[in-house]
């Protein structure tokens, strides 16, 4: 035993991970101190001064739970090392009880206001001396449980974040971010409202696809959804599926749009523009493709479809029914409304009559009119 | 003054011996080690008298003064100090004398320990 610091007792209790650092330079009071830490079973280190002390804490801070350091100290005193302690990141939670004599109340309240977590006083009672260590020790541990769990809280939100980010390359914008939000279970489990459904694809795009290579043909749709996917994102449409061509995308739902009918219709008119910048290009290559939307507001129920494993957020409805029956009546370059969709956006836009159209699985024809542009209007498309 | 402490606390001594579990073989130990270690200090203490290096008398007294409280060497430990104050106070005349006070002391406390069987 003694100045070679290292040494000391076995078996010591579980909660009292760690051991402690004895920095003094009497070597008697040292002896002492690991003694009576042996006796309640904590392990003890020995720095004969500050620096070693330092050296120490340095090359072993995982394993060092608490500092006892004595004021008066050859090389560095302890109010150097303490002010080093304290101002280092990796060493400042470190509990730091000062070792006092009589004369030394005066600087022991110093080192308090410095940072030492307690103080002992000479001559050493074991009673006592248990009792500081153990309190600054179980403050040591709790400061580490905490930091762990800081941690792990931080990495729980990384991988959310990062979920979040992947969710929203699959699903649309709004659905992703309505999955993690508070009211998102509600949402999710059904709800009615008004809302409008679109339904938009290619006429001849069959007979394309049979025709065409396939990376011809996977070429052009990625072209294809490209274009129209920017427009859906950029009139704040919520996808709910795409198959080859086919695309139905709605409106006020899950975040609320007033003019819902508005945007869909605006953004059906763009597509068809965009459309036509691109069939331009196709037609060059030889391929004759068309664009057709049905689109028809009403009342459906909106939230979660599907089964345990395959889930999507979508919208049903006689309304969803009705755009897709009017995307496949629609001609080339044909924007089709319901009634109601129609009577919402009617001083919007340019119409010419189609009829009432014989749609399947609806008793009764539904007067139907195509839009042919909107009314000029300084307004901007709705962000 | 300091001639009236005794050169040996025997209370304090057996608080210590108590507190180590009567484990007599740690108290020879920490005794030994004692007079092992500290007449270097005492050797500083005397050098820097010598000097009349108040500064450097300081952390030697201190050091010993420390120690010999730990052992329950009560007359040295309060000669030590008068010492470590008489050096920050910069009193420099009173360390020659305050010395030859802790060299009587150390060899009486020697002397003591002996007597007290805490080592041969």
């Amino acid at each position: 035993m003694g100045s070679d610091g290292h040494s000391v007792a076995r078996g010591r209790p579980d909660d009292m991970s760690g051991v402690a650092l004895i920095v003094d330079d009497s070597t008697v009071n040292r002896m002492l101190l690991v003694r009576h830490l042996a006796s309640l079973g904590i392990d003890a280190r020995e720095a004969v001064d500050g620096k070693t002390a330092l050296d120490l804490l340095r090359a072993q801070s995982s394993d060092v739970a608490v500092v006892l350091l004595d004021v008066m100290m050859p090389e560095m005193d302890g109010y150097e090392v303490l002010a080093t302690i304290k101002s280092d990141e990796v060493l400042r939670h470190l509990p730091v009880i000062m070792i006092s004599g009589i004369d030394e109340l005066d600087s022991v309240a110093k080192c308090i206001e410095l940072g030492a977590a307690d103080f002992l006083s000479k001559p050493f009672n074991p009673v006592i001396l248990g009792a500081r260590v153990r309190a600054s020790l179980a403050d040591k541990r709790l400061r580490d449980l905490e930091a762990e769990s800081a941690a792990a809280q931080a990495r729980l939100l990384d991988t959310i974040e990062r979920q979040k980010d992947e969710l929203s390359r699959f699903l649309s914008p709004q659905v992703a971010a309505l999955v993690s939000s508070p009211e998102g279970e509600q949402l999710l489990a059904g709800h009615r409202r008004e809302a409008t459904a679109v339904f938009c694809d290619l006429r001849g795009f069959t007979s394309f696809s049979d025709s065409a290579e396939p990376e011809e043909v996977l070429g052009l749709l990625r072209e294809y959804h490209k274009g129209m996917g920017e427009l859906i994102v950029e009139h704040g449409g919520t996808l709910e599926h795409f198959a080859g061509d086919g695309m139905m995308v709605f409106f006020n739902d899950p975040v609320l749009q007033p003019d819902h009918v508005v945007r869909a219709v605006r953004m059906a008119v763009a597509m068809r523009d965009r459309f036509a910048t691109l069939a331009a290009r196709w037609a060059k290559l030889g391929f004759e493709l068309g664009f057709g939307v049905g689109i028809a507001t009403g009342y459906a129920t909106l939230g979660r479809i599907g089964f345990e494993g395959r889930y999507d957020y979508g919208m049903v409805g006689a309304a969803v029914i009705v755009a897709s029956r009017l995307s496949s009546k629609a001609e080339a370059n044909q924007i089709l409304l319901n009634p109601r969709a129609h009577a919402a956006v009617e001083e919007l836009i340019e119409v010419e009559d189609v009829g009432a159209l014989e749609l399947k699985g609806f008793a009764r024809p539904i007067p139907t009119v195509n839009v042919r542009g909107l009314v000029a209007s300084p307004e901007s498309v709705p962000a | 003054m300091t001639d009236e402490l005794p050169i040996l606390d025997e209370s304090g001594l057996a608080e210590l011996r108590a507190s180590v579990g009567d484990d007599d073989d740690f108290m020879r130990d920490l005794i030994n080690t004692f007079l092992a270690e500290e007449p270097a200090n005492l050797e500083l203490v005397a050098a820097a008298a010598a000097r009349g290096d108040a500064e450097a008398i300081v952390r030697p007294a201190h050091t010993l003064k420390s120690s010999a409280a730990a052992i329950g060497a009560a007359r040295l430990s309060a000669i030590c100090r008068q010492i470590e104050f008489a050096g920050r106070e910069g009193r420099t005349t009173e360390l020659a004398a305050l010395t030859e006070d802790a060299q009587e002391a150390w060899a009486a406390t020697v002397t003591a320990l002996r007597a007290a069987g805490l080592t041969t």
